[in-house]
């Protein structure tokens, strides 16, 4: 079938919108930072009395400290709302002590959430979720424009996947308040997308042979969804080793403890646990892409595995993401070199998708880019 | 070391011994002996650590794999790095880095690391299976101090709440274990080992550490698979000239791989003639040139005197027969020939495929030996041009189909060497005993003769055929590294969805009435928000406290002992997961 070029033109259009909107919805986060109200423990103060009442039945024991972000157990903290600063950066660099096991969520609505968090957040709330918007409906028109899941060349890979952290990451940001991230996450996203926007721009296009198949909506989509969820656990993880970093040298003597944009930004257990749910999401994705890319080059090329360079690059990434999982396990791995493992997993992930793809001839030489 | 709460000993099996790999522990005694040293490396092997670090060796080692070219996926380009790098190749090659994923140190690395996993894999199936017959542990004196806790005050006698939370926790499919029951309602808390008052332990998530095992059992499986696969498995190439045959024999192969156990004789007996090949390409836009489908029409017999089948053959279908499938990998172009010697008598005719490089559009390049020549041997060195361009004298191929076919012949007399020495190649020609015939290149198109000098003789560029490339493979393993594969998913997504968690209930007398004290903790590596789970399990248990307080007073009006009706009233199934301690 032939390409829908009008479409096709409809697609870039709401891409070039994306891209615009995700700009200004970071610069509102940015906002945020700098302009934005101090969000400190008294948010939590703001938990309607009737609720805080009811949490605290089921809730703490520890009584009077239910009211405090952080610490006692079934209190419902938000992740944008760190603790009081010197209660955090003791944590930072004692490791944190009673805290509960998963991320708490917050007892206030979202809608009510966003809405309290100042105007800032606000604005770049409903910036990113509109930019989704229009990402959404390019990614769909390139679909319809072209006649098949639209993933089939870098260009593509690379604005789906986009597509996928940003929605993710609207998720995520909502349900956990994690409003100080966004500035991190929507900036990678911005970066990301405009680099494929500018350098490796491919019109809408038919696929050859090899790629007509079914498969390719599975394996494809797989991948996508997965490299979408690890790129927002790789913003995280940066952002950990960053607020970790901050928390070693207060230890250390050698900053000030206090500083204001690491105040704002969730706690290193936060960060982690984030993390690491994050990749838990993504990681049976991957492993399912992978399989489903064992079937399909099963059916195109007569086996399953044949070490490939892409294969090998997915399989090294498989096995540092799973290396990992593990670590958090070891004693003396946990925290800051687990995070280094999973962010050189996504450099390998980076390394397949830009570099291997690309500038090494193999069976998977679709990319598309001259 | 953030998550102080990921302790090294799990709560969940204190007695699982420690996977951190300590050094040996009898070492400061001074008697350490073999058998001491070989537990020690077990231990080591089996730790976490070292299990990380070949995690790590693993991932590493294959990145020279997909760097250097290999002997199993490109032969050529080994071939080219070899001539390229004089030097260096040869000492790459004694350390296997041509063939990575065959080399014995990348074999060792995943052999250990399988070794490790079985090592821990293993014994903790035993203690999974152990625990499953065990029941879950007291309730802790001090419920507050557990991750997850709640106090409130009921008007229930003691026994009369733990009843209550037992019927709410087997409800939700906990397994339980009680306090031994006093059987007078309402009397003073019996003082056990495990604190005061009645209490309920309850205990749910095995299913966690089953996905894990499943899915580490089921690596095991994988790697199990494509060991079957290379010792029963074979694969076979095969180039098909459009219009001929070929039969599933060794030495109607052009290249035959068999698995370790797998023989000449094991190739089942098929034969496959391919009827026609297209090719068809996008003719204009940014485009123009991608190719757009593959169809061969091929014609079959399963075996020998069979009946003959027919079918397509395209990329992403392969064709089943006979237990192999042959699957479409490539194409290309066999210009077609008609050859005379000096005597005048035709010594070829026929196609003679030639090897698309990697310049696009098609270029092809092959010889044409014909040893049949006499009183010299002849030979052609060539290129076929599918869709010819003169671009400032140079002949290009501005289109993969074949819209305007020209090829381009050096031609060769003398000895073609095809007697002695090693085997050729039909692609490369040995020129060393030849004379080179013409000076330039001379183009030929359809239909085209070049006359050779000094009545040499003639060719003439008569067509061409397309042709395809087969490959023909078995692989008994496939299945079962599929099903592995999919268990090991399985087996993660149950790891990672079900939480081990314990809730705890104990019901004390109080100055209040009956205090009822909830307490859980979970895994702590889990990924879900226990806390949701317990407050709502701690607000239904309440409101079920709540709810049985109320129904008390009309019963007692009713004139019932309500404490004792609660004991029998126990629907059947409920009692079979309900154990009292002491029973």
């Amino acid at each position: 079938m032939p390409v829908n070029l009008a479409l096709g033109h409809v697609s870039n259009d709401f891409l070039i919108a994306a891209l615009v909107i995700y700009s200004l919805s970071v610069v509102a986060f940015a906002g945020d930072f700098a302009f934005g109200r101090p969000r400190r423990a008294g948010t939590a103060g703001r938990v309607p009395q009737e609720r805080a009442t009811a949490l605290a039945t089921v809730g703490a024991v520890g009584g009077a400290d239910s009211t405090t972000a952080t610490g006692s157990p079934g209190v419902q903290a938000p992740v944008g709302v760190p603790a009081p600063a010197g209660d955090q950066d003791a944590r930072g660099a004692g490791g944190g002590s009673g805290g509960t096991d998963s991320m708490p969520e917050l007892a206030v609505p979202a809608l009510r959430a966003i809405r309290e968090a100042g105007p800032w957040v606000r604005a770049g709330v409903a910036l990113s979720s509109v930019g989704v918007a229009a990402h959404i409906v390019a990614v769909v028109t390139r679909g319809l424009a072209v006649h098949r899941a639209p993933w089939g060349n870098m260009y593509e890979f690379v604005t789906a996947l986009t597509c996928v952290a940003a929605i993710f990451f609207l998720f995520v940001m909502i349900r956990y308040r994690a409003w100080s991230l966004g500035v991190f996450v929507m900036g990678a996203v911005v970066v990301a997308l405009g680099l494929a926007e500018t350098l490796i721009y491919t019109a809408a296009g038919q696929l050859v042979p090899a790629l007509q198949s079914y498969w390719l909506d599975i394996h494809v989509t797989a991948m996508t969804l997965a490299t979408g969820i690890f790129f927002v656990a790789a913003v995280l993880g940066t952002v950990y080793l960053i607020v970790d970093r901050y928390a070693r040298r207060v230890a250390a003597g050698r900053a000030e403890p206090g500083n204001g944009i690491i105040r704002r930004l969730p706690t290193t257990e936060q960060l982690d646990r984030l993390t690491y749910r994050t990749i838990v999401f993504g990681f049976p994705v991957w492993t399912f892409g992978v399989i489903a890319g064992a079937i399909w080059a099963d059916q195109a090329w007569g086996r399953y595995w044949g070490w490939d360079p892409v294969e090998t690059w997915a399989f090294i990434t498989w096995v540092l993401y799973a290396a990992f999982l593990h670590a958090r396990a070891t004693a003396g791995w946990r925290g800051r070199r687990a995070h280094y493992i999973q962010l050189l997993g996504f450099t390998s992930l980076m390394f397949n998708i830009l570099v291997v793809q690309v500038f090494i001839t193999g069976l998977h030489s679709y990319a598309g880019v001259s | 070391m953030t998550d102080v709460r990921v302790t090294e000993t799990d709560p969940f099996e204190s007695a699982a011994p420690e996977r951190d790999g300590r050094g040996p522990a009898s070492a400061a005694t001074g008697s350490f002996g073999t058998g001491d040293w070989l537990k020690w490396a077990w231990r080591q092997l089996t730790s976490m650590r070292i299990a990380l670090v070949l995690l790590f060796l693993l991932a590493l080692g294959s990145v020279p794999g997909s760097i250097l070219p290999q002997q199993g996926t490109d032969p050529a380009g080994v071939q080219q790095y070899f001539s390229s790098h004089p030097a260096l190749a040869p000492l790459l090659s004694r350390l296997g880095l041509f063939d990575v994923f065959g080399a014995p140190w990348f074999a060792a690395v995943y052999l250990l690391l399988f070794a490790s996993l079985v090592g821990c894999v293993v014994p903790r199936t035993f203690r999974l299976a152990g625990s499953a017959r065990t029941l879950p542990p007291q309730a802790p004196r001090n419920l507050a101090r557990l991750p997850a806790s709640a106090e409130y005050a009921t008007a229930l006698s003691p026994e009369q709440a733990a009843e209550v939370a037992a019927r709410v926790l087997s409800g939700h499919g906990f397994r339980l274990r009680r306090s031994a029951p006093t059987g007078l309602a309402g009397s003073a808390a019996p003082t056990g080992p495990a604190g005061s008052g009645h209490w309920v332990s309850a205990e749910k998530g095995y299913l966690r550490e089953v996905g894990n095992l499943l899915f580490h059992l089921a690596l095991l499986g994988v790697l199990v698979a494509i060991a079957l696969g290379g010792l029963f498995g074979y694969k076979a190439d095969r180039l098909l000239v459009q219009g001929t045959s070929f039969s599933d024999t060794q030495t109607d192969l052009d290249e035959f791989y068999p698995g370790r156990l797998v023989t000449a004789a094991d190739l089942p007996p098929f034969s496959i003639t391919l009827n026609t090949f297209d090719a068809s390409y996008i003719t204009s836009g940014a485009q123009r040139g991608q190719p757009n489908s593959f169809d061969a029409q091929v014609s079959y017999t399963a075996s020998p005197g069979g009946p003959t089948r027919t079918d397509r053959l395209e990329v992403n279908r392969p064709l089943s027969v006979d237990g192999a499938k042959v699957y479409l990998i490539g194409h290309g172009y066999a210009p077609e020939f008609k050859v005379t010697d000096a005597r005048g008598q035709v010594v070829f005719d026929g196609a003679q495929p030639f090897i698309s490089g990697t310049t696009g559009n098609f270029l092809s390049q092959g010889v044409l030996k014909v040893s049949g020549a006499e009183p010299d041997q002849l030979g052609f060195s060539g290129v076929f041009v599918p869709t010819a361009v003169d671009i400032d004298g140079t002949l290009e191929s501005v289109f993969p189909a074949a819209d305007n076919p020209v090829v381009s012949l050096i031609a060769y007399a003398g000895n073609l060497g095809m007697n002695s020495g090693p085997s050729q190649s039909v692609y490369q020609m040995d020129t060393a005993g030849m004379k080179q015939l013409t000076a330039a290149p001379q183009l030929l198109r359809a239909g085209q003769t070049l006359k050779l000098p000094d009545g040499q003789g003639t060719i003439t560029f008569t067509g061409y055929q397309q042709w395809v490339s087969l490959a023909i493979t078995h692989d008994p393993g496939q299945l079962p590294a599929l099903i592995c594969g999919m268990a090991a998913l399985g087996g993660l997504l149950l790891s990672f969805v079900v939480r081990r968690r314990r809730v705890f209930v104990r019901a004390t007398t109080s100055p209040q009435g009956t205090t009822v004290q909830v307490g859980g903790l979970a895994r702590t590596d889990a990924s879900g928000a226990f806390e949701d789970e317990f407050a709502s399990l701690a607000a239904e248990l309440r409101s079920a406290h709540q709810q049985a307080a109320q129904d008390q007073p009309a019963q007692d009006q009713a004139g019932h002992d309500q404490a004792g009706q609660d004991e029998t009233a126990q629907p059947p199934g409920q009692a079979a997961t309900v154990r009292h301690e002491g029973e």
